[in-house]
């Protein structure tokens, strides 16, 4: 493991109430990787590519692990992880998707479009906290992230 | 936890012998077969002869793949794997090796393996590994219907 599992976990996730808890959940979990909060599909992919408000890549480092709500206002779930497919410096960030949603059709969908794993939201407070511990126990602590130091994220 | 079993490719028999242990101190009974090359896998997933019952070579719910193999390398297999036009692409990938080269995790990412996790250097950190694995992997995560026809484009 290294500095890459430390970069930002990027929560892309458009209810209040939810993000809310999740960030809570992080906090209380005393996850290490700073959280960093958007709320739509639109958000997501101008700080992914580094536009607008999140061109400062030394402010907006590319992420370690994207949490990816699939029903968003605008571009949508699927469609943002289809963008990042395409796009070279993103493709091989860990994402994971964290819905409502665990039709059978939707989790299949999502693999399809290059998901790195499907977790569905939990309700009780309690519950999404281990959630949040069994996410940062495996994508931060045991999982190798890749290294996304390049050209296009010195900051330059 | 899911009916398919773990498919376990790797060739070291000392590494096999070490992570069958490990899985096996498991409180749940997780199914591990194990296949000891990249041709193997191949012929196992695709259901090729002598694999082709699947009653008796059931599909796996998930692969842990090694890098280094015979014949056919793990990258060699991820490739083969990614490019197939049925379902069986879907299928989660975890790279499970002693490769900690930059260079290795992104090309495994790339290639589109959901995980990359290295072996660790003792038998209590492996089964701390297969415990976090099997918690998060068969526990967590939804894994995907194989039974569902691939998807070419987001849905809206």
């Amino acid at each position: 493991m290294t500095q890459e599992n430390y970069r930002p976990i990027l929560l892309v996730e458009d209810d209040p109430a939810d993000a809310n808890l999740l960030c809570r959940a992080f906090e209380k979990a005393k996850v290490l990787n700073r959280v960093i909060h958007l709320s739509s599909g639109d958000e997501a992919l101008a700080y992914m590519a580094g536009v607008k408000e999140y061109a400062d890549r030394s402010v907006y480092p590319l992420p370690a692990l994207i949490l990816l709500d699939l029903k968003l206002p605008g571009l949508t779930g699927m469609q943002l992880l289809q963008w990042k497919r395409a796009h070279e410096n993103v493709r091989r960030i860990p994402l994971v998707v964290l819905t409502g949603d665990s039709d059978p059709q939707t989790v299949a969908a999502a693999y399809d479009l290059g998901a790195n794993s499907y977790l569905v939201k939990r309700a009780k407070s309690s519950e999404i906290l281990t959630l949040v511990k069994a996410i940062d126990q495996y994508w931060v602590r045991l999982n190798e992230a890749p290294l996304l130091v390049t050209g296009a994220d010195a900051g330059t | 936890m899911p009916d398919g079993p773990v498919l376990l490719v790797e060739d070291d028999p000392a590494d096999v012998r070490l992570i069958q242990r490990a899985f096996g101190k498991l409180p749940d009974v997780v199914k591990v077969i194990r296949l000891t090359n990249g041709d193997e896998a191949v012929s196992y997933l695709a259901g090729d002869e002598p694999y082709d019952n699947r009653g008796t070579h059931p599909m796996p719910c998930v692969v842990l793949l090694d890098i280094k193999l015979p014949r056919r390398s793990g990258f060699e297999v991820l490739e083969w794997l990614r490019r197939q036009s049925t379902a069986l692409k879907r299928l989660p990938v975890i790279m499970l090796t002693s490769s900690r080269h930059s260079v290795d995790i992104n090309r495994a990412y790339d290639l589109g393996a959901n995980s990359y996790l290295t072996k660790p250097d003792t038998a209590g950190q492996l089964e701390e590994l297969a415990s976090r694995f099997q918690e998060y992997w068969l526990s967590w995560n939804e894994l995907p219907d194989l039974h569902i026809g691939p998807t070419a484009k987001a849905p809206r």
